[in-house]
């Protein structure tokens, strides 16, 4: 790894005769500059991978998204021309150990992303020795290893963070997403599953609006269900005259008598995979409601 | 067998009846949505019962049950603005949301990543006036109260037949 970095200054320095504007950036104590880069090289190498890739010529910088740099302040400035990146570059190795880091996948655009944010330094002073001291203004930041340090890429990492971890929540609450990977596959899912919902609903109210008429006659039974929320796991032998009777001494929200004709419905619902356990309502068939009590509904409201 | 009775009858009540989330937003989505339906039922006592007036019944009655939620007040301006049965106003030809514009290498994976999340604010009430995190999070919600929303609506119909 040395040797490659070794070679590819040497390529610099060749550049470097190729064109005189940068010796006039590094000012006439370019030479000596790049000898101390290949000195200080000879002493951290592993700091260094990162430095593999040099800049290309030409206008590659114009994604400048990625924005990670090797330093912890970052100046979002475009970049001119290629020599200046070059300048950058090196005073980038000058740096001492720490901010360095393995990079990640988009390496040569990092490397211009770098460049272009030391080009704000590199106007202020082309000398530059200990680098490790910086402008005040600037947040510094320890990066760990393989990361960028500058302020935004933090933020965003931040943000991304979170981003995934409301993904794994949603995860929880939309059925059959575990046995899919990758953001793109869950967000289908997802997508998937409220559309089929609202699709639900939607039937499910030309339903209603066909059966309306009749709806009155029954709509009493209809308070029942109310009650059925407040009920805790319940012994097996749960009778229905018992039911009746507990019903009658609850608070209700409709006026005048009270139905309590048992639910018999039989349905499943559409959430029929989170069956509870030993429930005497079962066997009602009132799986309806246990389904209320499953644990993904207390992650629901702790979303955020 | 009475002493069951009894113990039936001390069980019978939840400890905490609002702590279950859920179950509170079921009590009070069919305390909305049932006497609507009784009061649309008395009103127009003759077929003009449209689809239309019962979605819009049964929504509202999501966003009102649901008013924790950010949704919700999306759902219920939309459902105030759009009272005549003409088409609502689908966010859709609002100014789309900002997401992050894809890097060209991880260009394609990204882009995909960013139009899902797209859609799905689409599906959300008032979701592409969100930011991507706030929308996942009242995704979340959203998914819940259409679940529970479902089940009361099949109850009900089931009980009608």
């Amino acid at each position: 790894m040395d040797l490659s970095v070794l070679e590819r200054l040497k390529w610099l320095q060749q550049q470097q005769m190729v064109s005189p504007e940068f010796l006039q950036i590094l000012g006439s104590d370019g030479r000596e500059e790049l000898k101390r880069v290949e000195s200080y090289l000879g002493n951290n190498t592993d700091e260094l991978q990162s430095f593999r890739h040099f800049p290309e010529f030409g206008p590659d910088y114009d994604t400048i998204d990625g924005c990670i740099s090797r330093t912890s302040s970052f100046q979002m400035k475009t970049v001119k021309n290629s020599e200046d990146n070059r300048a950058i570059a090196l005073q980038n190795k000058r740096k001492p150990e720490g901010k360095t880091e393995k990079r990640e996948k988009k390496k040569i655009k990092a490397e211009d992303e770098t460049e272009s944010s030391m080009k704000g330094k590199s106007n202020m002073s082309n000398t530059e020795t200990s680098s490790e001291i910086q402008k005040p203004d600037y947040i510094h930041v320890r990066a760990r290893r393989g990361e960028a340090t500058d302020r935004h890429s933090l933020a965003e990492r931040a943000r991304r963070e979170k981003i995934s971890k409301k993904m794994k929540c949603l995860q929880d609450i939309v059925p059959g997403c575990n046995k899919v990977t990758g953001k793109a596959g869950m967000l289908d899912e997802i997508i998937n599953y409220v559309q089929s919902l609202q699709q639900q609903v939607e039937f499910l109210s030309m339903k209603l609006s066909v059966l309306n008429p009749e709806l009155e006659f029954h709509i009493n039974e209809l308070s029942t269900k109310q009650f059925q929320d407040y009920f805790t796991d319940l012994p097996e032998a749960v009778s229905k005259q018992s039911m009746m009777a507990d019903l009658r001494s609850f608070p209700s929200h409709q006026q005048g008598s009270l139905d309590y004709s048992v639910i018999n419905s039989n349905q499943s619902t559409s959430l029929g995979a989170k069956d509870q356990t030993s429930s005497s309502w079962e066997t009602h068939s009132q799986c309806l409601y246990n389904n209320l009590r499953t644990d993904p509904v207390s992650n629901l409201f702790s979303l955020k | 067998m009475e002493r069951q009775i009894i113990n039936k009858k001390k069980r019978v009540f939840s400890v905490e009846p609002n702590k279950s989330h859920s179950a509170a937003f079921t009590r009070k989505y069919i305390s909305h949505l049932v006497p609507a339906l009784k009061k649309l039922n008395m009103n127009k006592n003759s077929s003009q019962i449209t689809q239309q007036t019962v979605k819009h019944e049964v929504d509202m009655a999501l966003a009102l049950s649901a008013q924790e939620f950010a949704w919700s007040r999306f759902l219920l301006q939309k459902l105030s603005s759009s009272k005549n049965p003409t088409t609502t106003t689908n966010s859709s030809s609002k100014g789309t949301q900002v997401l992050e514009r894809p890097d060209k290498e991880g260009g394609d994976e990204e882009g995909e990543i960013e139009e899902k999340l797209r859609e799905l604010q689409k599906l959300l009430p008032g979701g592409e006036e969100m930011n991507v995190e706030e929308m996942l999070s009242e995704i979340g919600d959203y998914i819940k109260c259409l679940e529970l929303q479902t089940i009361a609506l099949k109850s009900i119909v089931q009980d009608t037949t």
